[in-house]
């Protein structure tokens, strides 16, 4: 897929804000928005901490064109239906 | 930048360049030659034009013909080359060449044995050719050489030895129902009404349970993310795991999925849900071939526990329940006159051949990347030991239990290149180096993949330990997924191979796997990519390995410790690559038939509006 502005490289910063087992949540710093990675797209030498500093390389997301891509719009329409359902379904059950 | 004398003479064939000015009547060494490893950029962006120019090996020694600057490639004309310094390495060369050349043919029949030549006018090169006598053609190269040492080897070439036996038997399932009890009729399994209300866990972490049965004409049905394909086995009387006899059920396969109370994937981050037909690479090693029924238990757990090492393990217990009351059935009902289909599977052993041992690297990260070692029933959760908890230390089984489900993978991640527990029960790798007659198969060894280097670095000292005692000729590294399970992945070539090892490593890289980091022992490398696109396509199980990566693996491995040379990769993954391989194995007289990508999958309206793909743009290799 051809970027226009791919080479446009920029060292990023951010805070763990959560850690899971299977994950970790990052705050980009200057509230430049929230990231989750899976534990092995981290490289970690120190034991996890919130609050330990992460850095790596970005670039901007870059549209790749106008079109909607259907599988994925069914899915997501699909995936927040299932979601809802289960919420109301969960809370029922609760009350 | 200057270079190593060390690393000059490793890359003596690489176009020489000045790394600095250098006066006129300077004679060249390596202090004034720059890294051949970031030529390809330069050229590719135009700044370097190497036509025309010497070798690292000519410019050694040589004198310069005037002043230079920085980055001039160096070219006949620039240089008077010194006569000295070349003659040494012709001479060595000449040497190995002559006798290589019959020896190098027969190489991959080649046993038992090793010639040791040293050559002194050479620079000291030691060289190690193996002394084949299996094959005529290798006598005919060997015995020039030592005619003895081929007929005392010959005498035990050909034993081999059967250190156990498994036995698979098959029982034919045509049709899967509920009932009041869970039973096997005929070709016909009954599942307890009601079995989902045990399905529960005693942490409260298990939500819901819901059983569907997916029969191939509801193949186009949605479903949540696929956690796991399990054969349903179970072991017969009183044979243990990896021996004796199993009991297998065929036509019909478990397929985990699930998802929390909030609807969020249990394998968040690379899910597989969807319709079941457009993401499943249909007879991969670790899917579901296409036809069987699958058995689709969809486990909901407490909300945000998909994240928790609890969650996903839960998740597996409950559906576990299941198989186990079926695996209970199949001791009491099924009898011999059901079996359809028997396979005995020999751990052999070669003595006299080259010495392999299987190191598969496991996720050991936690949560979702865990698995359950060595339980007491073919993929079963009791009894088995969660690899987190031994902390990811290397575990070795035998070839048997791989392929008797010793392992319960929970791995969720990276749908398309994960390892599910059904592709450990037909190890495409394990299987093809048990029968190759070439290899003397040892073992297979698991090691985790923790989270954190430093772990990562002391379990793979511990691999290299092992593999070292195991005194082998040759090793495989496989690993499943990509991320930082690479750095592990490359520390275990550089722990093997500092032994003088060689290794051959099996990985998804291609485009979207490519490595984080690499060293000067991953030379022989086997990537199970394939996708057209090289990348994580989420299609199950799309890019793991296959019979076609375990014969390129086998045979680069033979080549290794042959000791031939393999060529430099290229700069960016190319598919060609893999193409070329294969047809040198077909060359050779093997028949390689490779599998199906995603272009195999059903071109649905959806499909071919989403890639433009129309039935014209299918390659012709995927048309049926």
């Amino acid at each position: 897929m051809a970027l226009k502005y791919g080479d446009k490289i920029i060292y990023m910063e951010g805070v763990i804000v959560e850690i899971h087992d299977g994950c970790v949540a990052v705050d980009l710093k200057g509230r430049l928005g929230y990231l989750r990675v899976p534990m092995r797209m981290l490289l970690t030498d120190y034991e996890l901490k919130v609050g330990q500093e992460v850095g790596w390389n970005m670039s901007f997301p870059e549209q790749l064109g106008p079109e909607v891509n259907d599988k994925y719009f069914s899915n997501l329409d699909a995936y927040k239906k299932r979601q809802a359902e289960m919420k109301a379904k969960n809370s029922e059950k609760e009350d | 930048m200057s270079i190593s004398l060390e690393y000059a003479l490793e890359n003596k064939n690489a176009p020489a360049v000045l790394c600095c000015r250098a006066e006129e009547g300077l004679v060249l060494s390596e202090h004034n030659l720059e890294d051949p490893a970031i030529f390809d950029d330069l050229v590719d962006s135009g700044l370097l034009n190497l036509d025309g120019a010497i070798t690292i090996g000519e410019a050694l020694g040589a004198k310069l013909l005037g002043t230079f600057d920085s980055l001039t490639p160096l070219t006949a004309d620039k240089v008077e080359k010194a006569a000295v310094v070349e003659e040494a390495p012709a001479a060595a060369e000449e040497a190995p060449a002559a006798v290589a050349a019959p020896v190098a043919a027969a190489a991959p029949a080649a046993a038992g044995g090793v010639l040791k030549l040293h050559i002194d006018e050479g620079k000291g090169i030691d060289i190690e050719l193996p002394l084949g006598v299996a094959g005529g053609a290798v006598a005919a190269g060997g015995a020039a050489v030592v005619p003895v040492a081929g007929a005392a080897a010959a005498a035990d070439s050909d034993e081999e030895v059967i250190v156990r036996s498994l036995t698979r038997k098959h029982y034919k399932i045509t049709e899967v129902k509920r009932g009041p009890e869970t039973k096997i009729e005929g070709t016909t399994l009954y599942i307890r009404e009601g079995i989902e209300a045990e399905c529960r866990d005693d942490h409260g972490i298990v939500l819901d349970f819901k059983l569907e049965i997916i029969t191939p004409d509801k193949y186009h049905t949605y479903s949540e993310t696929i956690m796991d394909v399990q054969p349903i086995a179970t072991k017969e009387g009183e044979s243990e795991l990896g021996e004796g006899v199993t009991r297998v059920l065929d036509g019909v396969v478990m397929v985990v999925t699930g998802t929390d109370a909030d609807g969020v994937q249990i394998g968040e981050f690379g899910s597989s849900e969807g319709y079941l037909d457009e993401n499943i690479a249909w007879g991969r090693p670790g899917c579901p071939e296409y036809g069987e029924i699958m058995i689709k238990p969809q486990v909901t757990i407490k909300s945000k526990m998909n994240m928790e090492r609890p969650g996903p393990l839960a998740a597996h217990k409950a559906a576990d329940v299941i198989t186990q009351e079926i695996r209970m059935a199949m001791k009491k009902q099924l009898t011999d006159d059901m079996v359809v289909d028997t396979e005995v599977f020999n751990q052999v052993r070669r003595p006299g051949k080259k010495k392999v041992v299987i190191c598969k690297e496991i996720m050991g990260q936690g949560a979702m990347h865990d698995n359950l070692l060595i339980p007491m029933e073919p993929v079963g959760v009791l009894g088995a030991k969660p690899n987190v908890d031994c902390s990811n230390v290397p575990v070795c089984v035998s070839p048997l239990e791989v392929l008797d489900g010793c392992i319960h993978a929970l791995t969720c991640i990276g749908p398309a290149s994960k390892e599910m527990s059904r592709h450990y029960w037909r190890e495409p790798l394990v299987l093809e180096a048990l029968h190759d007659h070439d290899v003397d198969l040892v073992g297979v060894i698991f090691v985790g993949s923790p989270q954190i280097n430093g772990e990562k670095f002391y379990v793979s000292r511990r691999l290299g330990q092992t593999v070292e005692m195991l005194g082998v000729d040759g090793a495989f590294v496989t690993t499943e997924g990509f991320g930082n399970n690479h750095v592990d992945f490359a520390s275990h070539h550089e722990q093997i191979g500092k032994r003088g090892i060689p290794v051959v490593g099996m990985s998804f890289c291609a485009v979207q796997g490519a490595l984080v980091v690499g060293n000067k022992y991953m030379v022989t490398m086997v990537d199970n990519n394939k996708s057209e696109q090289g990348i994580e396509n989420e299609v199950l199980a799309n890019n793991t390995l296959c019979r076609e990566d375990a014969l390129r693996a086998l045979e680069m491995l033979k080549a290794a410790m042959a000791g031939e040379e393999v060529k430099k990769p290229e700069k960016k993954w190319n598919p060609n690559v893999k193409a070329t391989n294969i047809e040198l194995i077909q060359a050779a007289g093997h028949e390689v038939e490779l599998v199906k990508n995603e272009w195999a999958l059903p071109l649905s309206d959806k499909r071919i509006k989403k890639y433009g793909d129309t039935p014209e743009n299918v390659p012709e290799r995927y048309k049926k």
